[in-house]
């Protein structure tokens, strides 16, 4: 089932970065979001996620403009994981995860036994139950993406998306989180979408490519068709005369 | 942790005592003495320490800066010299209008300077440069000041002067009332507001992301801060380092970083650090040291080792 329809989208910061998005998103599909540095992955998906504005178009959530939702319903459906470094000392896993049950919880803040119990139930999903006492600060960059995937998914979203996540890690630490997202898209019967440049790693793991190519159109498929029509080649990586 | 809370009030209760009953000749339990004089100074050094303290803790998260504070982004320069733009050019009116008007301008000099720090963070400047330019803008206020006295009168320039080195001890009976309604005022609002401050811990786009109205609270946050950093400038003279060094402490003593537990410890520990100040004063009656003097002994070195400790923080 379609969760989300993007229509003739157009976005930027101040002038227009890319143009005539077209695409929807299905529940349950792992995708993948490609395109060379600057050419607008993390402007679509701040556009997507409603944290930036559009230029023009339509973003459909379940047939109603994401603009006419109220902040909260919005955030109990699409949840984010961004590239910014957060630098918060003495904040432990568990409660930074519950900064997910925000849209959930009363004016207090005061987490509920079910909130404590979503918590634990999406620490266990991705695996990190056994760190949740210890503090953000301490932990190496592959967990501290698992904290935040896991501050998103208590949330309890429709759609995930993500940020080029794989970029500060190892390649074990890559290999494993990108597992762990098809995991948690296919047990959540989430959708999720990741910008990434290691299309290497994700090439097999994905249903489907998103690619911002560089010519300025905007394409979707299976990994198989994108890769032997020549589209991502063309598109992704840059030809031996640049 | 109950405990650990519990450990702060004791040397605050402690403090408190011995300022009712120490006077700068000494011990001495006289009833009027106690509460004409030496009440009104507590209960300053009390809530003018916890709101320093309070506005520090809300400006650290806000700004994203663990170098935010009143007095260095210049928010409590700023309040000084609407105020002293007041004393000069109010001379003339009635005292109810010359009084209430203090308090206005003492806010809305604190309130622009926030709008400008607002306006340079929205164009994605630097955390150092944030600092920097708060620097500039509190020495862009006290040169005003200057000017300002060199065209004051001589009574206006006394009751300036007095003020502008910051002492808890200006305040007076009569004024008590209004201070602490204002300090109440100006604490309740964030009690109300925890929640989507906390998420401010993040990141902006995180507390947006989870339906955090970022704009508001953008507003909520100045207002709140201004108020409370005017009401301690108008009523105290400015005040350094309290503000930025007690949410560290805070930090530091708790291992804790969510607001709901540090702003009591921040309130605390700053009171704590004012009223340890004003027990200085009194114990050293011959020496006319300031309050400011005392607190820059005290916070400069606790800023260098918090720097020096966080040389990863990537400012």
């Amino acid at each position: 089932m379609k969760i989300m329809e993007i229509k003739n989208l157009s976005i930027g910061f101040k002038s227009i970065l890319f143009k005539e998005i077209n695409a929807s998103l299905k529940e349950g599909s792992f995708v993948g979001l490609l395109g060379i540095n600057g050419v607008g992955k993390s402007c679509l998906i701040k556009t997507l996620s409603h944290l930036l504005e559009r230029k023009s178009g339509e973003i459909l959530l379940h047939g109603r403009e994401i603009c006419t939702l109220k902040p909260w319903e919005l955030s109990q459906k699409i949840a984010v994981v961004l590239t910014e470094k957060l630098q918060i000392d003495y904040l432990s896993v568990f409660e930074l995860v519950s900064f997910g049950r925000a849209p959930y919880t009363a004016r207090s803040g005061h987490l509920s036994k079910e909130d404590v119990a979503i918590v634990d139930s999406v620490l266990e999903q991705t695996g990190i139950k056994s760190l949740s006492q210890k503090y953000f600060s301490e932990l190496s960059d592959g967990q501290k993406q698992k904290v935040l995937i896991a501050r998103a998914l208590a949330q309890k979203p429709e759609i995930l998306f993500l940020d080029e996540p794989t970029t500060y890690l190892d390649i074990p630490s890559k290999l494993d989180l990108i597992d762990l997202l098809k995991k948690l898209t296919k047990e959540n019967n989430i959708a999720v979408l990741l910008s990434t440049h290691d299309l290497e790693l994700i090439k097999d793991k994905v249903d489907e490519f998103w690619l911002m190519g560089k010519d300025g159109t905007f394409s979707t498929g299976s990994p198989e068709v994108m890769i032997t029509s020549g589209l991502i080649k063309n598109n992704f990586f840059r030809s031996e005369s640049e | 942790m109950k405990l650990k809370y519990s450990l702060l009030f004791i040397p605050v209760i402690v403090l408190i005592c011995l300022l009712l009953v120490l006077g700068e000749s000494g011990l001495s339990t006289d009833a009027v003495l106690i509460n004409e004089l030496r009440l009104p100074k507590v209960l300053a050094c009390l809530f003018a320490g916890g709101l320093l303290a309070v506005s520090g803790l809300l400006m650290q998260i806000f700004f994203q800066n663990p170098l935010a504070g009143p007095d260095i982004l210049g928010v409590s320069s700023g309040s000084s010299l609407f105020v002293a733009v007041w004393m000069m050019a109010g001379a003339g009116l009635t005292p109810m209008v010359q009084e209430w008007g203090m308090n206005v301008m003492s806010f809305l000099g604190a309130l622009s300077v926030f709008l400008l720090l607002l306006f340079f963070l929205k164009r994605n400047i630097s955390r150092v440069s944030l600092i920097i330019i708060g620097l500039l803008l509190s020495s862009f206020a006290s040169s005003g000041i200057s000017v300002l006295v060199s065209m004051g009168q001589a009574l206006q320039l006394k009751n300036f002067l007095i003020w502008s080195m910051g002492s808890f001890r200006n305040m007076t009976h009569m004024e008590l009332p209004r201070f602490i309604f204002l300090s109440l005022l100006s604490l309740f609002p964030v009690w109300f507001f925890l929640k989507p401050l906390n998420q401010f811990l993040l990141s902006e786009n995180y507390a947006k992301s989870v339906g955090v109205n970022v704009k508001q609270m953008r507003m909520v946050f100045v207002t709140i801060a201004a108020l409370q950093i005017s009401i301690v400038t108008l009523y105290c003279g400015p005040i350094g380092f309290i503000g930025i060094i007690s949410p560290h402490l805070a930090r530091i003593y708790l291992k804790k970083a969510q607001l709901s537990h540090l702003l009591p410890a921040a309130f605390l520990i700053g009171s704590f650090l004012a009223l340890l100040t004003e027990l200085v004063l009194v114990m050293t009656p011959t020496l006319s040291i300031s309050v400011n003097a005392i607190l820059g002994l005290i916070g400069a070195p606790v800023i260098v080792l918090y720097l020096y400790r966080e040389r990863s923080l990537g400012l």
